[in-house]
């Protein structure tokens, strides 16, 4: 049953007793979902292991009226609750309650859907990225802040010597919206998700995710959008014309879908995202 | 490393590695095969149990996660010498269960979820199982059951507020 009984297993209680472990080269454990996985793809789990969960500050949402900061142990279901209601964080609260299955986002954590670099179909990151948000980080030399999206292209070096502790998010959106497709209703990987915004200067933000290994904002369409005659006014059917034109994306082969799919059906996600953000704007 | 739970309602001491999935201590050591094994990767929903609460599963739960928790088991829910649940109650009378293999998960997920939901509709109910996978596709007589439970526990309530008044 047991691996080893000299597995260490570090229960930190602070920052500090985190990063001491993470020196000594512990794995960060957050909820275990991908981690405890690793045995059934042929990888041994890590011989050290530091958990977040015991430090209080890691597991709670502060929501101010400009200003929001969600700890990394927070768990999707967590988020979900936290944030349901308020104007702006439609995809955030989409990606959190959408993600996997009742029972994984119960457990699984904001910091282990970011930190997992194999990880290409996690639901919030696109969503994280068109809210702008900031990425907080307690390195061996004090604490970091980052924007997402060089967080999420430079985590690789970024997580060498550093802990992902919390997200700082501003309420500069008017409304959003988190598509995704998977080929089943739940237990499966989206095939590729969108995640739409519209910020203060009615200014759109699309993210999309699990269609190349990274998700990263979509700037060309951000670009065209931005540059049709007079600003665009939304409509489904143009921005899914728009998306076509300005597909950029390079899709990965995997198990559930071919590269090929995963592009093909981004301008159908920014249709239905379009018209979810008309829907909720509709309600504002 | 040592662990130290609750464990359907008892102290439990765990000595071993801590990274050993929950699933594997309830199944081998205490012989609480109720909780199944299927996928392993938390896709099925067989292996589900409570911990403080809230339907997990435990094949990706970690034991060294659990210290101070409170684990129950479908077999902490009711050991059979006493009152089923009323969930399982209402599946029994229902008839409901085909093969069995999901049913322990399905009442772990479905008994929290009508705990905090009492006024939940039928699409809310297929919402909180779709981490549930049937392979006999039995869930429409399941949805049914728990449709009828949460009626008739409202029922119950609502009788019993009237008497009150």
């Amino acid at each position: 049953m047991a691996q080893s009984v000299e597995r260490s297993f570090t229960v930190a209680g602070s920052i500090d007793e985190a990063l001491a472990a993470r020196q000594q080269g512990a794995a960060v454990l957050a909820g275990g979902t991908w981690m405890m996985r690793d045995p059934l793809r042929g990888v041994d789990l890590p011989e050290a292991v530091v958990t977040l969960h015991r430090i209080p500050a890691l597991s709670e949402v502060e929501v101010d009226p400009d200003h929001t900061v969600i700890g990394a142990a927070v768990t999707h279901a967590v988020l979900g609750r936290a944030l349901r209601g308020l104007a702006g964080f439609e995809a955030l609260v989409g990606a959190a309650v959408g993600a996997a299955n009742p029972g994984i986002r119960r457990v699984a954590t904001v910091g282990g859907n970011l930190c997992t670099l194999d990880f290409a179909a996690a639901d919030l990151a696109p969503a994280l990225l068109v809210c702008e948000a900031m990425v907080e980080m307690e390195t061996f030399d004090g604490p970091k802040l980052i924007g997402i999206s060089d967080f999420l292209r430079d985590r690789p070096t970024l997580l060498a010597d550093a802990i992902l502790t919390k997200v700082h998010l501003r309420r500069d959106l008017i409304a959003s919206a988190h598509i995704r497709l998977p080929l089943r209703m739940a237990g499966d990987y989206p095939v590729a998700i969108v995640s739409i915004a519209v910020d203060k200067d009615k200014r759109f933000r699309i993210a999309v995710g699990s269609v190349e290994a990274v998700a990263r904002r979509w700037t060309a369409l951000e670009k065209a959008l931005a540059d049709e005659p007079g600003g665009f006014a939304p409509n489904p059917e143009r921005a899914a014309e728009l998306a076509a034109e300005n597909n950029d994306f390079h899709g990965r082969d995997g198990t559930e879908a071919d590269g090929w799919y995963r592009r093909q059906v981004l301008p159908a996600l920014v249709k239905r995202g379009v018209a979810a953000l008309l829907k909720t704007e509709g309600q504002a | 490393m040592t662990v130290t739970f609750r464990l359907n309602g008892e102290d439990y001491r765990f000595r071993d590695d801590p990274m050993t999935p929950l699933v594997d201590i309830l199944r081998q050591e205490h012989f609480l095969t109720g909780t199944k094994a299927v996928c392993r990767e938390g896709f099925c929903g067989a292996c589900t149990v409570h911990v403080d609460g809230e339907a997990v599963p435990s094949c990706l739960k970690p034991v060294g996660l659990l210290h101070g928790c409170e684990v129950t088991t479908i077999e902490g829910l009711s050991s059979g010498q006493e009152a089923l649940h009323p969930l399982q109650a209402a599946f029994e009378a229902a008839d409901a269960v085909q093969c069995g293999m999901c049913f322990p998960g399905m009442v772990m997920s479905l008994s929290a979820f009508m705990r905090d939901n009492p006024g939940a509709c039928r699409a809310e109910i297929k919402s909180a199982m779709v981490g549930n996978i049937c392979r006999c596709t039995g869930y429409e007589r399941i949805v049914d059951t728990v449709v009828d439970c949460l009626d008739t526990h409202r029922q119950t309530t609502e009788t019993a507020g009237s008497m009150n008044v």
